[in-house]
């Protein structure tokens, strides 16, 4: 991955890193649009004020993305009417390209089906491409909560992935 | 000692994530590309106005004293507490149907900070939604 410190070209290193980056948006939001929102948001600060700062600039740009969701959310709170149960498109729309592999396109599916917390450390791992530490500074969790999440989800996954090739 | 998770982890790592369309890109260049127009005039004016900025500066600056400048606050933390859930009994709605309230509570907690004044902002927020999820009967 090119390093944003140095990056001239927004263009280049977005199209390099903006996928990975929508899916993270993507679990901290209810719909595509939100998570596109977002990404918008999100990325404009870290580009214009935030990638020269010292530190991982993933760290950096992961924290961008969340305090935008945390802000998207909490407007979204105030119009919504107490009762309403706002919906989510979840299960309607795939995170991932079409994979040939079974297996693959069995584990695109399951990583839907983890709960929440699982999940968001499984992306931050994999496409934040953060530590656990890191993860536990994201979400406010010991780093040990972090590792546990993670080790519960590749269970979960493992499992699911197994009965689904077997169906 | 092998990590045990290390094949699935690699799995996961070959999975490719749908990239942003590209009206994202559009939204994001608008916003982030200086626009045209104004930088024609601000190349056409520049040199006219370079001296007479210079000038103008110099006695302002050198005429007043110096005032602190404002702090510039950044993001460096956005958290959110692990939601405190609480389940009540269910009750029965005027349509006839069942509901069950559900009650959550957390916090959010945002803090930007001024790296040259060693300032903070922290923007603390308590959250307490009651809502109902409808119940099947049979």
């Amino acid at each position: 991955m090119h390093d944003a410190h140095s990056a001239q070209d927004w263009r280049a290193w977005f199209a390099e890193n903006g996928a990975r980056l929508r899916l993270i948006a993507r679990q901290w939001t209810r719909s595509e649009a939100d998570a596109d929102d977002v990404l918008q948001e999100a990325f404009v600060r870290f580009w214009k004020h935030q990638r020269h700062l010292p530190g991982n600039p993933n760290a950096l740009v992961v924290t961008s993305i969340r305090r935008s969701a945390l802000d998207l959310l909490r407007r979204a709170d105030r119009r919504a009417s107490r009762e309403k149960i706002v919906g989510d498109d979840m299960d309607t729309v795939t995170w991932f390209e079409p994979e040939a592999d079974p297996r693959l396109a069995a584990l695109a599916e399951s990583l839907k089906l983890l709960p929440a917390e699982q999940r968001e450390v499984v992306v931050l791992k994999v496409w934040g491409d953060l530590t656990f530490d890191e993860i536990g500074e994201q979400l406010s969790i010991s780093p040990n909560t972090a590792a546990s999440r993670w080790r519960y989800a590749m269970e979960a996954l493992r499992r699911n992935i197994t009965a689904r090739t077997h169906d | 000692m092998t990590d045990p998770d290390h094949d699935l982890e690699q799995a996961l790592r070959a999975l490719r994530p749908r990239p942003p369309g590209p009206a994202i890109a559009a939204r994001i260049d608008a916003e982030l590309a200086p626009p045209v127009a104004r930088r024609g005039v601000v190349i056409a004016w520049s040199a006219g106005f370079a001296a007479a900025a210079a000038a103008l500066a110099a006695f302002v600056f050198l005429a007043e004293p110096v005032e602190p400048a404002a702090p510039t606050y950044q993001l460096v933390r956005a958290d959110r507490s692990r939601p405190e859930v609480q389940l009540f009994r269910p009750v029965e709605l005027a349509d006839g149907s069942y509901a069950r309230p559900v009650r959550v509570r957390w916090e959010d907690t945002t803090r930007w900070e001024d790296a040259r004044t060693q300032t903070h902002l922290i923007d603390y927020r308590p959250n307490d939604r009651l809502t109902l999820l409808p119940l099947e009967t049979h």
